[in-house]
Protein backbone atom coordinates (compact mmCIF):
# COMPACT_ATOMS: atom_id res chain seq x y z
CA UNK A 1 0.00 0.00 0.00
CA UNK A 2 1.24 3.12 -0.70
CA UNK A 3 2.05 5.68 1.41
CA UNK A 4 0.23 8.86 1.37
CA UNK A 5 1.80 12.05 3.32
CA UNK A 6 0.40 15.67 4.34
CA UNK A 7 1.91 18.38 3.37
CA UNK A 8 1.69 18.05 -0.31
CA UNK A 9 -1.30 20.05 -2.31
CA UNK A 10 -4.93 19.52 -1.64
CA UNK A 11 -7.47 21.46 -4.06
CA UNK A 12 -4.15 23.69 -5.41
CA UNK A 13 -3.50 24.85 -2.19
CA UNK A 14 -0.31 24.06 0.60
CA UNK A 15 -1.91 21.74 2.85
CA UNK A 16 0.15 21.03 6.40
CA UNK A 17 -2.87 18.29 6.95
CA UNK A 18 -5.95 16.97 6.88
CA UNK A 19 -8.59 17.67 10.03
CA UNK A 20 -11.80 16.19 10.92
CA UNK A 21 -13.86 18.22 13.31
CA UNK A 22 -17.09 16.76 15.19
CA UNK A 23 -19.62 18.98 16.80
CA UNK A 24 -23.03 19.21 16.82
CA UNK A 25 -22.99 22.94 16.66
CA UNK A 26 -22.20 24.36 13.43
CA UNK A 27 -21.31 27.41 14.68
CA UNK A 28 -17.99 25.65 16.54
CA UNK A 29 -17.41 23.42 13.16
CA UNK A 30 -17.42 27.11 11.08
CA UNK A 31 -15.30 28.74 13.55
CA UNK A 32 -12.81 25.81 14.36
CA UNK A 33 -12.17 25.55 10.91
CA UNK A 34 -11.42 29.36 10.05
CA UNK A 35 -8.99 28.55 13.19
CA UNK A 36 -7.15 25.67 11.80
CA UNK A 37 -7.53 27.06 7.68
CA UNK A 38 -5.07 29.87 8.88
CA UNK A 39 -2.75 27.49 9.76
CA UNK A 40 -2.91 25.98 6.29
CA UNK A 41 -5.10 22.59 7.21
CA UNK A 42 -7.83 21.26 5.10
CA UNK A 43 -10.30 20.67 7.77
CA UNK A 44 -13.76 18.38 7.27
CA UNK A 45 -16.69 18.68 9.47
CA UNK A 46 -19.00 16.05 10.79
CA UNK A 47 -22.10 17.21 12.86
CA UNK A 48 -21.83 13.96 14.66
CA UNK A 49 -20.22 10.35 15.67
CA UNK A 50 -22.28 8.32 12.95
CA UNK A 51 -21.54 11.15 10.22
CA UNK A 52 -17.69 11.21 11.67
CA UNK A 53 -17.61 7.10 11.01
CA UNK A 54 -19.06 7.74 7.91
CA UNK A 55 -16.87 10.60 6.70
CA UNK A 56 -13.71 8.52 7.78
CA UNK A 57 -14.54 5.05 5.90
CA UNK A 58 -15.41 7.58 2.51
CA UNK A 59 -13.15 7.61 -0.13
CA UNK A 60 -9.36 8.79 0.40
CA UNK A 61 -9.95 9.96 4.14
CA UNK A 62 -9.42 6.35 5.70
CA UNK A 63 -5.84 7.12 4.19
CA UNK A 64 -5.47 10.95 4.27
CA UNK A 65 -7.06 11.85 7.37
CA UNK A 66 -4.45 13.00 10.28
CA UNK A 67 -6.29 14.05 13.16
CA UNK A 68 -9.43 14.51 14.52
CA UNK A 69 -11.42 17.05 16.78
CA UNK A 70 -14.25 15.49 18.70
CA UNK A 71 -16.96 17.06 21.04
CA UNK A 72 -18.41 14.61 23.27
CA UNK A 73 -22.25 16.00 23.87
CA UNK A 74 -23.84 15.16 20.47
CA UNK A 75 -26.65 13.29 19.26
CA UNK A 76 -27.01 9.72 17.20
CA UNK A 77 -23.37 8.32 17.61
CA UNK A 78 -21.81 10.84 21.17
CA UNK A 79 -18.11 11.29 21.42
CA UNK A 80 -17.53 9.05 23.51
CA UNK A 81 -19.08 6.00 21.45
CA UNK A 82 -17.13 7.95 18.24
CA UNK A 83 -13.54 7.52 20.14
CA UNK A 84 -13.80 4.47 21.41
CA UNK A 85 -14.43 3.52 17.46
CA UNK A 86 -11.98 5.32 16.03
CA UNK A 87 -8.81 4.44 18.53
CA UNK A 88 -10.05 0.69 17.61
CA UNK A 89 -10.80 0.89 14.24
CA UNK A 90 -8.04 4.04 13.41
CA UNK A 91 -5.34 3.66 16.21
CA UNK A 92 -2.55 5.65 13.58
CA UNK A 93 -5.27 8.82 13.74
CA UNK A 94 -5.01 11.18 17.09
CA UNK A 95 -7.50 12.20 18.79
CA UNK A 96 -8.18 15.72 20.08
CA UNK A 97 -11.25 16.21 22.76
CA UNK A 98 -12.88 19.66 22.70
CA UNK A 99 -15.37 19.80 24.83
CA UNK A 100 -17.77 22.38 26.94
CA UNK A 101 -18.16 20.46 30.18
CA UNK A 102 -15.27 19.96 31.84
CA UNK A 103 -14.81 16.31 33.79
CA UNK A 104 -11.66 14.95 35.11
CA UNK A 105 -12.58 11.48 35.63
CA UNK A 106 -13.76 11.52 31.69
CA UNK A 107 -10.06 13.34 30.86
CA UNK A 108 -8.54 11.21 32.66
CA UNK A 109 -10.14 7.66 30.95
CA UNK A 110 -9.70 9.76 27.42
CA UNK A 111 -5.78 10.29 27.86
CA UNK A 112 -5.75 6.36 28.91
CA UNK A 113 -7.18 5.31 25.75
CA UNK A 114 -4.83 7.34 24.13
CA UNK A 115 -6.13 10.55 23.09
CA UNK A 116 -3.61 13.43 22.35
CA UNK A 117 -5.10 16.36 23.99
CA UNK A 118 -8.31 17.39 26.30
CA UNK A 119 -9.40 21.14 24.98
CA UNK A 120 -12.03 22.87 27.30
CA UNK A 121 -14.04 25.45 25.54
CA UNK A 122 -13.42 28.04 24.79
CA UNK A 123 -9.83 27.15 23.27
CA UNK A 124 -7.92 29.78 22.44
CA UNK A 125 -7.16 29.72 18.62
CA UNK A 126 -3.26 29.15 19.57
CA UNK A 127 -3.82 26.68 21.91
CA UNK A 128 -6.16 24.80 19.23
CA UNK A 129 -3.50 24.92 16.79
CA UNK A 130 -0.41 23.64 19.35
CA UNK A 131 -2.75 20.80 19.76
CA UNK A 132 -3.01 19.91 16.26
CA UNK A 133 0.30 20.43 15.30
CA UNK A 134 1.17 17.81 17.99
CA UNK A 135 -1.37 15.48 17.06
CA UNK A 136 0.34 15.90 13.86
CA UNK A 137 3.86 14.48 14.94
CA UNK A 138 2.31 12.14 16.35
CA UNK A 139 0.46 10.86 13.15
CA UNK A 140 3.85 11.49 11.57
CA UNK A 141 5.75 9.03 13.97
CA UNK A 142 2.66 6.75 12.83
CA UNK A 143 3.64 6.90 9.27
CA UNK A 144 7.33 5.54 9.90
CA UNK B 1 -70.44 13.75 46.26
CA UNK B 2 -73.41 13.85 47.81
CA UNK B 3 -73.54 17.33 50.04
CA UNK B 4 -74.54 15.73 53.24
CA UNK B 5 -71.03 13.76 52.92
CA UNK B 6 -69.17 17.05 53.53
CA UNK B 7 -68.25 18.58 56.49
CA UNK B 8 -69.33 22.47 56.47
CA UNK B 9 -67.50 24.72 57.96
CA UNK B 10 -68.08 28.68 58.24
CA UNK B 11 -65.02 31.09 58.92
CA UNK B 12 -65.37 34.25 61.12
CA UNK B 13 -62.08 36.60 60.22
CA UNK B 14 -60.89 37.07 56.43
CA UNK B 15 -57.25 38.67 57.31
CA UNK B 16 -53.92 36.88 57.03
CA UNK B 17 -55.50 33.84 58.77
CA UNK B 18 -58.26 33.47 57.29
CA UNK B 19 -57.27 33.64 54.25
CA UNK B 20 -54.38 30.67 54.89
CA UNK B 21 -57.23 28.71 56.04
CA UNK B 22 -59.23 29.36 53.39
CA UNK B 23 -56.24 27.97 50.52
CA UNK B 24 -55.80 25.09 53.04
CA UNK B 25 -59.66 23.67 53.65
CA UNK B 26 -59.98 24.29 49.96
CA UNK B 27 -57.71 22.04 48.92
CA UNK B 28 -59.73 18.86 50.93
CA UNK B 29 -62.49 17.72 49.21
CA UNK B 30 -64.98 16.48 52.27
CA UNK B 31 -64.89 20.11 53.55
CA UNK B 32 -67.60 22.50 52.26
CA UNK B 33 -66.86 26.22 52.82
CA UNK B 34 -70.36 27.63 53.35
CA UNK B 35 -69.01 31.18 53.60
CA UNK B 36 -66.17 33.46 54.88
CA UNK B 37 -67.35 36.81 57.16
CA UNK B 38 -65.25 39.66 57.95
CA UNK B 39 -66.00 43.28 58.88
CA UNK B 40 -63.51 44.80 57.14
CA UNK B 41 -64.65 44.51 53.60
CA UNK B 42 -60.81 45.40 51.94
CA UNK B 43 -59.69 41.68 54.16
CA UNK B 44 -57.49 39.89 52.02
CA UNK B 45 -59.37 36.80 52.51
CA UNK B 46 -62.76 37.94 51.05
CA UNK B 47 -61.02 38.91 47.84
CA UNK B 48 -59.33 35.44 47.39
CA UNK B 49 -63.06 33.42 48.29
CA UNK B 50 -64.36 35.26 45.65
CA UNK B 51 -61.81 34.05 43.62
CA UNK B 52 -62.59 30.31 44.85
CA UNK B 53 -66.25 31.33 44.57
CA UNK B 54 -66.55 30.94 48.57
CA UNK B 55 -70.00 32.94 49.88
CA UNK B 56 -68.73 36.19 51.39
CA UNK B 57 -70.73 37.50 54.20
CA UNK B 58 -71.01 40.44 56.11
CA UNK B 59 -73.20 39.52 58.88
CA UNK B 60 -72.23 37.13 61.15
CA UNK B 61 -75.11 36.19 62.33
CA UNK B 62 -76.33 34.73 59.26
CA UNK B 63 -73.62 33.23 58.01
CA UNK B 64 -73.62 31.55 61.54
CA UNK B 65 -77.28 30.61 61.33
CA UNK B 66 -76.36 28.88 57.73
CA UNK B 67 -78.40 25.01 57.42
CA UNK B 68 -76.11 22.04 58.44
CA UNK B 69 -73.11 23.99 59.65
CA UNK B 70 -71.17 21.72 61.69
CA UNK B 71 -67.89 23.99 62.41
CA UNK B 72 -67.00 27.59 62.82
CA UNK B 73 -63.25 28.59 62.78
CA UNK B 74 -63.53 31.73 64.66
CA UNK B 75 -59.46 33.78 63.30
CA UNK B 76 -60.46 36.98 63.96
CA UNK B 77 -58.57 37.27 67.32
CA UNK B 78 -61.45 39.13 68.33
CA UNK B 79 -62.34 38.71 72.41
CA UNK B 80 -65.78 40.02 71.99
CA UNK B 81 -66.02 37.43 69.11
CA UNK B 82 -65.66 34.88 70.95
CA UNK B 83 -68.09 35.74 73.70
CA UNK B 84 -70.66 35.88 70.91
CA UNK B 85 -69.88 33.05 69.52
CA UNK B 86 -70.10 30.96 73.04
CA UNK B 87 -73.57 32.93 73.56
CA UNK B 88 -74.85 32.32 70.00
CA UNK B 89 -73.65 28.67 69.60
CA UNK B 90 -75.68 26.81 67.64
CA UNK B 91 -76.80 23.48 68.66
CA UNK B 92 -74.53 20.56 66.96
CA UNK B 93 -71.68 23.21 65.49
CA UNK B 94 -68.77 23.16 67.39
CA UNK B 95 -66.46 26.29 67.71
CA UNK B 96 -62.93 27.02 66.96
CA UNK B 97 -61.49 30.05 68.75
CA UNK B 98 -59.46 31.78 70.77
CA UNK B 99 -56.17 29.82 71.63
CA UNK B 100 -57.48 26.83 69.65
CA UNK B 101 -57.23 28.76 66.54
CA UNK B 102 -54.27 30.62 67.59
CA UNK B 103 -52.46 27.26 67.17
CA UNK B 104 -54.06 26.37 64.53
CA UNK B 105 -52.94 29.74 62.42
CA UNK B 106 -49.64 28.41 63.80
CA UNK B 107 -49.98 25.02 62.05
CA UNK B 108 -51.55 26.36 59.15
CA UNK B 109 -48.66 28.86 58.42
CA UNK B 110 -45.66 26.08 59.48
CA UNK B 111 -47.55 23.70 56.91
CA UNK B 112 -47.32 26.19 53.85
CA UNK B 113 -43.69 27.09 55.05
CA UNK B 114 -42.50 23.67 54.96
CA UNK B 115 -44.16 23.11 51.65
CA UNK B 116 -42.24 25.57 50.35
CA UNK B 117 -39.28 25.21 51.58
CA UNK B 118 -39.71 21.75 50.07
CA UNK B 119 -40.36 22.69 46.61
CA UNK B 120 -37.41 25.09 46.95
CA UNK B 121 -34.70 21.98 48.14
CA UNK B 122 -36.08 20.06 45.40
CA UNK B 123 -35.54 22.33 42.57
CA UNK B 124 -32.54 23.47 44.18
CA UNK B 125 -31.27 19.70 44.42
CA UNK B 126 -32.24 19.47 40.13
CA UNK B 127 -29.89 22.10 39.30
CA UNK B 128 -27.02 20.43 40.33
CA UNK B 129 -28.01 18.40 37.37
CA UNK B 130 -27.91 20.97 35.34
CA UNK B 131 -24.27 21.71 35.12
CA UNK B 132 -23.13 19.91 31.95
CA UNK B 133 -25.97 21.57 29.99
CA UNK B 134 -25.40 24.62 31.38
CA UNK B 135 -21.86 24.63 30.66
CA UNK B 136 -22.74 22.94 27.31
CA UNK B 137 -24.89 25.92 25.89
CA UNK B 138 -22.39 28.85 27.67
CA UNK B 139 -18.88 27.25 26.49
CA UNK B 140 -20.11 26.72 22.85
CA UNK B 141 -21.19 30.50 22.24
CA UNK B 142 -18.07 31.59 24.18
CA UNK B 143 -15.91 29.27 21.86
CA UNK B 144 -17.47 31.08 18.82
CA UNK B 145 -17.29 34.52 20.35
CA UNK B 146 -13.32 33.47 20.99
CA UNK B 147 -12.85 31.95 17.64
CA UNK B 148 -14.70 35.02 16.07
CA UNK B 149 -12.99 38.24 18.06
CA UNK B 150 -9.52 35.99 17.18
CA UNK B 151 -10.10 36.29 13.51
CA UNK B 152 -11.54 40.11 13.95
CA UNK B 153 -7.90 41.18 15.35
CA UNK B 154 -7.10 40.49 11.62
CA UNK B 155 -9.29 40.76 9.25
CA UNK B 156 -8.92 42.81 6.06
CA UNK B 157 -12.26 42.49 4.73
CA UNK B 158 -15.09 44.88 5.84
CA UNK B 159 -18.24 42.83 5.19
CA UNK B 160 -16.62 39.87 7.11
CA UNK B 161 -16.25 41.93 9.75
CA UNK B 162 -19.40 43.71 10.22
CA UNK B 163 -20.95 40.15 9.94
CA UNK B 164 -19.08 38.40 12.49
CA UNK B 165 -19.46 41.20 14.88
CA UNK B 166 -23.07 40.44 14.17
CA UNK B 167 -22.37 36.49 15.17
CA UNK B 168 -20.92 37.77 18.53
CA UNK B 169 -23.57 40.21 19.10
CA UNK B 170 -25.73 36.73 18.62
CA UNK B 171 -24.02 34.71 20.64
CA UNK B 172 -23.56 37.18 23.68
CA UNK B 173 -27.52 37.12 23.76
CA UNK B 174 -27.80 33.31 23.45
CA UNK B 175 -25.25 33.00 26.72
CA UNK B 176 -26.82 36.17 28.57
CA UNK B 177 -30.92 34.17 27.66
CA UNK B 178 -29.28 31.29 29.91
CA UNK B 179 -28.40 33.30 32.87
CA UNK B 180 -32.39 34.66 32.51
CA UNK B 181 -34.09 31.57 32.47
CA UNK B 182 -31.71 29.78 35.12
CA UNK B 183 -32.62 32.72 37.49
CA UNK B 184 -36.11 32.71 36.84
CA UNK B 185 -36.71 29.17 37.18
CA UNK B 186 -34.50 29.03 40.82
CA UNK B 187 -35.81 31.70 42.42
CA UNK B 188 -38.67 31.69 45.28
CA UNK B 189 -42.20 30.64 43.98
CA UNK B 190 -43.69 34.35 44.95
CA UNK B 191 -46.27 33.31 47.27
CA UNK B 192 -50.20 33.55 46.92
CA UNK B 193 -49.63 35.03 43.50
CA UNK B 194 -52.40 33.38 41.36
CA UNK B 195 -52.73 35.12 38.10
CA UNK B 196 -54.04 33.50 34.66
CA UNK B 197 -51.10 31.28 32.95
CA UNK B 198 -51.10 30.23 29.33
CA UNK B 199 -50.07 26.83 29.59
CA UNK B 200 -48.61 26.67 25.83
CA UNK B 201 -45.94 29.29 26.79
CA UNK B 202 -45.22 27.96 30.14
CA UNK B 203 -44.77 24.42 28.35
CA UNK B 204 -42.03 26.18 25.98
CA UNK B 205 -40.37 27.55 28.89
CA UNK B 206 -40.30 24.64 30.82
CA UNK B 207 -38.91 22.68 27.82
CA UNK B 208 -36.34 25.53 27.67
CA UNK B 209 -34.89 24.89 30.99
CA UNK B 210 -35.68 20.67 31.11
CA UNK B 211 -33.03 20.95 28.30
CA UNK B 212 -30.22 21.76 30.42
CA UNK B 213 -31.26 19.15 32.73
CA UNK B 214 -31.13 15.84 30.22
CA UNK B 215 -29.80 15.59 26.93
CA UNK B 216 -32.76 15.84 24.28
CA UNK B 217 -30.57 14.15 21.63
CA UNK B 218 -32.56 10.97 19.76
CA UNK B 219 -35.23 12.57 21.32
CA UNK B 220 -38.07 13.87 18.33
CA UNK B 221 -40.75 16.47 19.96
CA UNK B 222 -44.64 16.51 18.89
CA UNK B 223 -46.50 19.44 20.30
CA UNK B 224 -50.20 19.58 19.81
CA UNK B 225 -51.07 23.00 21.30
CA UNK B 226 -54.72 24.87 21.41
CA UNK B 227 -54.51 28.31 21.22
CA UNK B 228 -55.57 29.95 24.37
CA UNK B 229 -55.33 27.20 26.99
CA UNK B 230 -55.01 28.81 30.39
CA UNK B 231 -55.37 28.07 34.07
CA UNK B 232 -54.90 30.34 37.42
CA UNK B 233 -51.85 29.96 39.54
CA UNK B 234 -48.39 30.95 40.32
CA UNK B 235 -46.33 30.73 37.15
CA UNK B 236 -43.26 29.56 39.33
CA UNK B 237 -44.54 26.73 40.59
CA UNK B 238 -46.78 25.59 37.28
CA UNK B 239 -43.33 25.98 35.31
CA UNK B 240 -42.27 23.94 38.18
CA UNK B 241 -44.42 21.11 37.49
CA UNK B 242 -43.97 21.57 33.75
CA UNK B 243 -40.24 21.18 34.11
CA UNK B 244 -40.35 18.15 36.12
CA UNK B 245 -42.54 16.11 34.60
CA UNK B 246 -40.77 16.77 31.32
CA UNK B 247 -37.43 15.74 32.64
CA UNK B 248 -39.19 12.58 33.88
CA UNK B 249 -40.39 11.80 30.54
CA UNK B 250 -36.81 12.03 28.69
CA UNK B 251 -34.76 10.47 31.66
CA UNK B 252 -37.61 7.85 30.96
CA UNK B 253 -36.15 7.49 27.20
CA UNK B 254 -32.73 8.34 27.71
CA UNK B 255 -31.16 4.78 26.63
CA UNK B 256 -33.02 4.46 23.55
CA UNK B 257 -34.57 7.98 22.31
CA UNK B 258 -37.85 8.12 21.91
CA UNK B 259 -41.51 10.79 21.15
CA UNK B 260 -41.89 13.33 23.64
CA UNK B 261 -45.74 14.51 23.64
CA UNK B 262 -46.95 17.87 25.43
CA UNK B 263 -50.62 18.80 24.34
CA UNK B 264 -53.13 20.90 25.67
CA UNK B 265 -56.76 21.26 25.07
CA UNK B 266 -59.88 22.92 26.42
CA UNK B 267 -63.21 20.81 26.77
CA UNK B 268 -66.38 21.72 28.63
CA UNK B 269 -64.95 24.43 31.05
CA UNK B 270 -61.65 22.37 31.61
CA UNK B 271 -58.10 22.62 30.64
CA UNK B 272 -56.30 19.54 30.27
CA UNK B 273 -52.16 19.04 29.69
CA UNK B 274 -50.86 16.00 28.23
CA UNK B 275 -47.16 14.93 28.93
CA UNK B 276 -46.08 11.72 27.12
CA UNK B 277 -43.10 9.36 26.69
CA UNK B 278 -42.13 6.42 24.61
CA UNK B 279 -39.87 5.38 27.21
CA UNK B 280 -39.27 2.72 29.65
CA UNK B 281 -42.51 3.17 32.04
CA UNK B 282 -43.47 2.10 35.26
CA UNK B 283 -43.92 -0.89 37.06
CA UNK B 284 -47.38 -1.28 37.68
CA UNK B 285 -46.94 -1.54 41.27
CA UNK B 286 -44.91 1.52 41.81
CA UNK B 287 -47.48 3.54 39.95
CA UNK B 288 -49.65 3.92 43.49
CA UNK B 289 -46.42 5.45 45.53
CA UNK B 290 -44.67 7.56 42.59
CA UNK B 291 -45.98 10.81 44.61
CA UNK B 292 -45.30 9.86 47.52
CA UNK B 293 -42.90 12.10 49.08
CA UNK B 294 -39.08 10.42 49.08
CA UNK B 295 -40.03 7.33 46.61
CA UNK B 296 -37.26 7.29 43.85
CA UNK B 297 -36.56 4.46 41.49
CA UNK B 298 -32.98 6.16 40.86
CA UNK B 299 -29.65 5.77 42.54
CA UNK B 300 -29.15 7.06 45.57
CA UNK B 301 -27.97 10.59 45.46
CA UNK B 302 -29.48 11.33 41.97
CA UNK B 303 -33.10 11.71 43.05
CA UNK B 304 -34.91 13.67 45.91
CA UNK B 305 -38.07 11.98 45.50
CA UNK B 306 -40.04 14.76 45.97
CA UNK B 307 -40.21 15.51 42.48
CA UNK B 308 -43.82 14.08 41.83
CA UNK B 309 -44.86 14.68 45.61
CA UNK B 310 -44.15 18.46 44.88
CA UNK B 311 -45.66 18.13 41.11
CA UNK B 312 -49.15 16.80 43.35
CA UNK B 313 -49.37 19.16 46.01
CA UNK B 314 -48.86 22.22 43.28
CA UNK B 315 -51.84 20.62 41.10
CA UNK B 316 -53.72 20.24 44.21
CA UNK B 317 -53.42 23.56 44.99
CA UNK B 318 -54.50 24.93 41.59
CA UNK B 319 -57.52 22.47 42.11
CA UNK B 320 -56.42 20.73 39.31
CA UNK B 321 -56.29 16.73 39.11
CA UNK B 322 -53.08 14.55 37.94
CA UNK B 323 -53.51 11.56 36.63
CA UNK B 324 -50.88 8.86 35.09
CA UNK B 325 -51.43 5.93 32.73
CA UNK B 326 -48.23 3.87 31.95
CA UNK B 327 -46.80 0.78 30.56
CA UNK B 328 -43.97 -0.91 30.48
CA UNK B 329 -41.42 -0.63 27.80
CA UNK B 330 -44.77 1.41 26.00
CA UNK B 331 -44.03 4.44 27.59
CA UNK B 332 -45.88 7.31 30.07
CA UNK B 333 -48.46 9.56 29.78
CA UNK B 334 -49.08 12.05 33.00
CA UNK B 335 -52.59 14.14 32.16
CA UNK B 336 -53.24 16.96 34.10
CA UNK B 337 -56.65 18.48 34.05
CA UNK B 338 -57.61 21.97 35.73
CA UNK B 339 -60.68 24.23 35.70
CA UNK B 340 -60.93 26.68 32.88
CA UNK B 341 -59.84 30.94 33.87
CA UNK B 342 -62.71 33.02 32.10
CA UNK B 343 -61.89 34.61 29.06
CA UNK B 344 -62.23 37.65 30.12
CA UNK B 345 -59.52 36.79 33.28
CA UNK B 346 -57.06 36.08 30.57
CA UNK B 347 -56.38 39.79 29.49
CA UNK B 348 -52.80 39.64 31.02
CA UNK B 349 -51.29 35.83 30.81
CA UNK B 350 -47.82 34.75 32.36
Amino acid sequence: MSEYKSGFFVGGEACNGRVLVVDDEPDIRKVVKMTLQKAGYDVLEAENGEKAIETINSGENRLMLDVMICDIRMPKVNGIEAIAYFRSNYPHVPLIVLTGFPDTDMATSFLRQGVVDYLVKPVEGEKLRSAVARAMEQRELARL
Amino acid sequence: MDSSDHTKVAILGAGRGGRALLDLLHQIPSIEIVGIADRDPAAPGLQRAQELRVPVMIDVTTLIGTQGISLIMDVTGDPEMEMYLRAHQPPHTDILSGSASRLLWELVQRESKLEAELLQAEKLAGIGSFAAGIAHDINNPLQLIMGLAENLAEEQNLTAVHEQAQDIIEAVRRTSAICRDLTRYSRRASPHEDVPVSLNGKLDEALKIARYASSFHDIEMVKRYQPGAAVKGNPDELLHVFVNLITNAVHAMEQVGGTLTLETHVLDGQVGIRISDTGSGIAPDKIPEIFEPFFTTKVPGKGTGLGLYNVKTIVNKMHGLIAVDSQIDQGTTFTLTFPKVESAEQGCLS
